[in-house]
């Protein structure tokens, strides 16, 4: 059984990796080069794919491939800043209610509990209604609206560490706060902790394609894939590649964060380390 | 456990306020005045001064929580300030359709998963146990409202099974019309929901499955089916009950998407529309029920989580 | 005057699977029937706010109420022109400065009360108060008084000639002037009276017996409102609806035409598409770069992508359907040669770069991006800033901070505002503005129509603005229904002469 499982679990890594490798090079590649300017108005309303337009036009005439290769660079670009965000302040709240004291530290975990009871598309919503519409609120906004997850496991998993032999020691002998967070503290819960990152930044990416669908995200001419598929659903039996395209590239990205999230959480497990250095 | 269930109450009613002051300052931080969702745009200065008393925003901030809580004590969601409209009514309209869509999706979402969760589990060496979960996988990864769209292309243009969007004018009272308009919306968000709930209750079962008292039970010669069905339920039911509560608010909120998809007058489309029209007292109005009702569902799990879990019941912890 | 509201309630439109709605769900909802005391079940995006023309109704209350429960001294109908409803006859004197009213005999209110002509003064009189919120407040303040000799004369003395004067009055519902509470309660002239309105939902109006005229055709009017303008297109095939009043969402009329059960009515709009330019930020104080920027916009390819087949072009501020309109679309051609050389003229051979504040709701973020793409082709770089509607008021309409914007201008005869230069586009040309006020002053149609002609080609050569396209007024209706205004002008939507199979 195990070694079957760690045999699944590394090809699932494998699997992970490769489809989030694939977003990646098409994000690298739209960087140098796209099949048409994203304003290339040329191609004709609604063109059908071919060889000039491989997956067709959008009504103002402009090549969906390129368009979807942008959004490849957007997409990566949301789950990357809003989970930085979500890292930077969750993690410092669930630190500082591990080291805090009782009362604060419940006080810090019942508001969490709150928090975390919103689903983090309507915190982000609400968010982003109180700036102008922009791809750096979009992140900013589901960045805050997922911290409170991050928070509550930090907390978790920091508290574990704070109560162990190592961490008394360190203290007894003198090592500041600062030290036994730095030294202890963020190396024993990164492992763990990267699993939720990963799915977070899978959540981050449905977060933004929904908040774009809904016509709350980042304004034109930005091509988020929930923009294009908002674009394209009204011409959908007209143009049904537009309505499929760009629904297909979000699951092989969240599909592959989530993959590369389940070998990490096998890499991450102690018991297989165990057995490892056995 | 009465004890239990007054903590958990005054819980509640504590996450309550606290919501709503962050949800009364957040608005408050809107740019814009909400008066000038009420002028036309030649409006003169006398028109805005006038609108502005309308609203309230001529008053302090103080002063205009004061009066807002003092509404909401007496459920007085206050007026749209786009339709001037009353927006409790309003409200209570749209949940005709939002809850039976949450409901129904949530239903749905149900049925599917521990449908396949637990066979998923139980078949977990066989091709289509990995299958199933396989698809598990796939499904948590889809937008909903992507599945909405292919839903409707399917059943709605191509087969031409279901309406494809819109809720009749006259709702319940054409019952047959109404439930056919919300099949979609409620498959799509059913779908993507029992994904995720399936992966939970696979693991549950699969801890059942690997359980002490299951083996015990199995020793003592109750059949497999019969051990599963008097220990398994139980046992296997606590860390799922505890994630149902927050997945019915997930599927809530799946319902303000799929409801732009599908055009259905409710809860959903209602903040969308008033998030682009800055109708603050929609938003406000929204907000609130939406907290109020994840809130609600939230303090439902934990004590029925209480109730299943024997082991809970002694300990004080409120969290979770 | 801009209705901003009207497409900021269908911008939902824009999140629907719009062409979806369409195929043929016919289940729900009896065809009901037809004859002389037939329901019609009409379709609209726009509810009324509240009942009031003067208290910010909006474009629903006009569309519900006008010409169904209250009636004006003038008709507006649906060709434009005016014709005498309640006033049988007016005359004008000499100078042009008085106009003495005639009031129709046995006219009753529907409380009973008969029509008087302190009526008539009290209804002028409320669109004129300080707290009125009436969208022709400002063309009315050329009244200087408003006498009653008798029950059945009204005379207004003017400051100044205005020789549309009795077409503003075609706006202005007579209403009992013992009436209270008109924001939730009704008391006119018309056909109809109000029935239930539930908010949200649905208005009524129900034939009125003791109508002066020839009766409704039909015995109960009901509007559905709807947010969503697919869900709209679905009540319309599935039977639940027997027309909707202008169709938003482009993307539905082709299956719509395809099911055979409808009839698409390409009427005459009066919406324009507007790149509107802040004529006194720089640089577009200089006319060139305004026709340069004119002249390098594919306006047909434009107005194809957003709206398909339908619409027209324009290349001034006036639509067919005003008195004053000739075809100036050759005036600023799509020409992108041109485009290059004014701009070179201009002094900007190596282009520049403007921020264009673009509603947020449908067209104009779409319009934007070809702008965007088109401009960039002559050398402009456009930076889309999106704005909600309320900041597009306050910012751009209000303050004049912009440099650039797109707006839908709905209004009939609204050129004249060109003739003000405080209005928000800054457009400032004093032999404009006095041509303008002089059609105002003038004696005769035929000179007024010569003088807006002459400024109207004026301010098109000067590419005062950049009229991008007439939205279409499309009403689609079921085949069992006829007598239904097609061209929607001012948003009004009489009923009375709609009859069923």
């Amino acid at each position: 059984m195990s070694r079957r499982r760690s045999w699944s679990r590394r090809a699932t890594l494998r699997l992970g990796l490769a489809l989030v490798g694939i977003v990646v090079l098409v994000a690298l590649v739209s960087l140098v080069w796209l099949p048409y300017a994203l304003d290339d108005t040329s191609g004709g309303r609604l063109s059908a794919p071919s060889a000039e337009h491989l997956l067709g036009t959008d009504k103002l005439g402009r090549d969906l491939l390129s368009q979807l290769m942008v959004g490849a660079r957007i997409a990566l670009l949301v789950g990357i800043g809003s989970v930085v965000i979500a890292t930077i302040i969750g993690v410092t709240i669930g630190l500082i209610a591990a080291f805090a004291a009782p009362w604060l530290d419940d006080s810090i975990s019942a508001l969490l509990d709150v928090a975390i009871a919103f689903p983090v598309l309507l915190t982000a919503m609400l968010i982003v209604a109180l700036q102008p519409p922009s791809l750096g609120s979009a992140i900013l906004a589901i960045g805050l609206g997922m911290s409170a997850v991050i928070a509550r496991i930090a907390r978790i998993l920091a508290k574990r560490v704070v109560g162990s032999q190592y961490v008394t020691a360190a203290r007894t002998s003198g090592t500041r706060t600062l030290g036994i967070v730095r030294r202890h503290v963020l190396p024993n819960i990164a492992p763990t902790l990267a699993v939720t990152l990963a799915l977070q930044f899978g959540a981050a990416v449905l977060a933004e394609a929904s908040l774009s669908y809904l016509g709350l995200g980042a304004p034109p001419p930005n091509a988020s894939w929930g923009r294009l598929l908002q674009e394209a659903q009204g011409t959908v039996l007209e143009a049904p590649v537009g309505a499929i395209a760009p629904g297909i590239a979000l699951v092989v990205l969240v599909l592959g964060v989530n993959f590369v999230a389940d070998g990490l959480r096998d890499a991450a497990d102690p018991t297989r380390r165990r057995r490892r250095s056995a | 456990m009465l004890g239990y269930v007054l903590r958990r109450g005054a819980l509640l009613i504590g996450s309550l306020v606290v919501a709503m002051i962050v949800i009364f300052v957040l608005l408050r931080l809107l740019p814009g005045d909400p008066a000038n969702a009420l002028l036309s745009v030649n409006a003169t200065p006398e028109q805005i001064a006038a609108a502005r008393k309308q609203v309230g925003s001529d008053q302090p901030l103080l002063a205009q929580f004061g009066t807002w809580t003092a509404q909401m004590l007496r459920f007085d969601l206050g007026d749209s300030l786009i339709t001037g409209a009353p927006v409790g009514p309003e409200i209570s309209s749209r949940l005709r359709v939002t809850l039976p869509l949450t409901l129904l999706a949530f239903g749905i979402a149900l049925v599917l998963s521990v449908a396949a969760g637990v066979t998923a589990a139980v078949q977990s060496d066989r091709w289509y146990g990995t299958l199933l979960s396989g698809v598990a996988q796939f499904g948590i990864a889809v937008p909903v409202f992507w599945i909405g769209i292919i839903l409707v292309w399917v059943f709605g243009l191509g087969l031409g099974w279901f309406p494809t969007g819109g809720f009749p004018p006259d709702d319940w009272s054409d019952p047959a019309g109404a439930f056919s308009s919300l099949v979609l919306p409620a498959l799509a968000i059913g779908l993507v929901m029992g994904a995720s709930l399936t992966r939970y209750i696979r693991s549950a079962t699969l801890d059942v499955l690997g359980s002490d008292y299951l083996r015990t039970a199995r020793a003592h010669g109750s059949g497999f089916g019969e051990a599963l069905w008097r220990h398994g339920l139980r046992n296997g039911a606590v860390p799922v009950v505890s994630v149902l509560g927050i997945e019915l608010a997930t599927t809530l909120l799946g319902a303000v998407v799929v409801e732009s998809v599908y055009a259905l007058p409710g809860l959903g489309s209602y903040l969308v529309d008033g998030i682009a029209k800055h109708d603050f007292a929609a938003i406000q109005g929204v907000l609130v029920v939406t907290t109020l009702l994840v809130l609600l569902v939230g303090f439902a799990a934990d004590v029925v989580q209480r109730i299943v879990d024997p082991r809970l019941r002694s300990s004080v912890g409120v969290a979770g | 005057m801009i209705s901003l509201k009207r497409k900021a309630l269908v911008a939902a439109a824009a999140l629907t699977v719009s062409a979806l709605a369409l195929t043929g769900c016919a289940q729900g909802g009896s065809a009901g029937k037809g004859g002389a005391d037939a329901t019609i079940r009409i379709g609209s995006l726009y509810e009324p706010v509240n009942l009031s023309n003067v208290a910010g109704g909006g474009q629903g209350v006009t569309e519900a109420l006008s010409g169904n429960v209250y009636e004006s001294l003038f008709k507006l109908n649906d060709d434009g022109t005016i014709s005498p409803l309640l006033a049988t006859k007016h005359e004008m004197s000499s100078d042009g400065l008085t106009y003495t009213f005639t009031l129709r005999d046995g006219v009753k209110f529907h409380s009973g009360k008969a029509l008087t002509s302190a009526d008539v003064k009290a209804s002028i009189e409320a669109v004129l108060a300080p707290d009125s919120q009436s969208a022709r407040k400002s063309s009315l303040e050329v009244i200087k008084s408003i006498e009653t000799p008798d029950a059945h004369t009204v005379k207004v003395d003017l400051k100044q000639r205005s020789i549309s004067f009795p077409y503003l009055l075609s706006y202005i519902w007579v209403v009992n002037a013992d009436a209270k509470d008109l924001a939730k309660k009704e008391d006119g002239t018309g056909p109809y009276t109000l029935g239930e309105w539930k908010r949200g939902s649905t208005l009524t109006l129900n034939r009125w017996g003791g109508y002066w005229g020839e009766k409704a055709k039909n015995a109960k009017v009901v509007f559905s409102y709807f947010t969503d303008a697919t869900a709209e297109d679905t009540a319309l095939t599935s039977g639940r609806l027997d027309l909707i009043t202008s169709v938003q969402n482009p993307d539905a009329l082709p299956q719509l035409e395809k099911s055979g059960k409808f009839t698409i009515n390409d009427g005459k709009s009066t919406t324009k598409e507007l790149l509107a330019f802040n004529d006194k930020a720089k640089p577009f104080t200089d006319a060139k770069v305004r026709q340069a920027i004119y002249s390098a916009v594919d306006r047909k390819k434009l107005l194809n992508a957003i709206w398909g087949d339908y619409g027209t072009l324009i290349g001034s501020m006036v639509p067919p359907s005003d008195p004053w309109y000739e075809d100036l679309t050759s005036l600023n051609p799509y020409d992108p040669e041109r485009s290059k050389t004014l701009l070179k003229e201009a002094g900007l051979a190596n282009g520049f770069s403007f921020t264009l504040d673009t509603p947020s709701y449908d067209p104009h973020p779409a319009v934007a991006e070809f702008l965007q793409s088109e401009l960039k082709k002559v050398g402009i770089t456009v930076k889309i800033n999106t704005i909600s509607a309320d900041e597009w008021y306050t910012k751009v309409f209000k303050n004049h901070d912009f440099e650039a914007t797109l707006q839908e201008h709905v209004n009939d005869r609204d050129v004249v505002w060109y003739g003000n230069p405080e209005f928000y586009w800054g457009y400032d040309n004093p032999q404009v503005t006095k041509w303008i006020d002089e059609a105002e002053q003038a004696s005769s149609e035929a000179e007024q129509v010569k003088l807006l002609k002459q400024a109207n080609r004026q301010i098109a050569t000067d590419a005062a603005s950049a009229w991008l396209y007439l939205y279409p007024q499309i009403v689609v209706a079921s085949k069992d229904v006829s007598g239904y205004p097609v061209n929607g002008l001012n948003s009004q939507f009489p009923a009375y002469n709609i009859v069923k199979k």
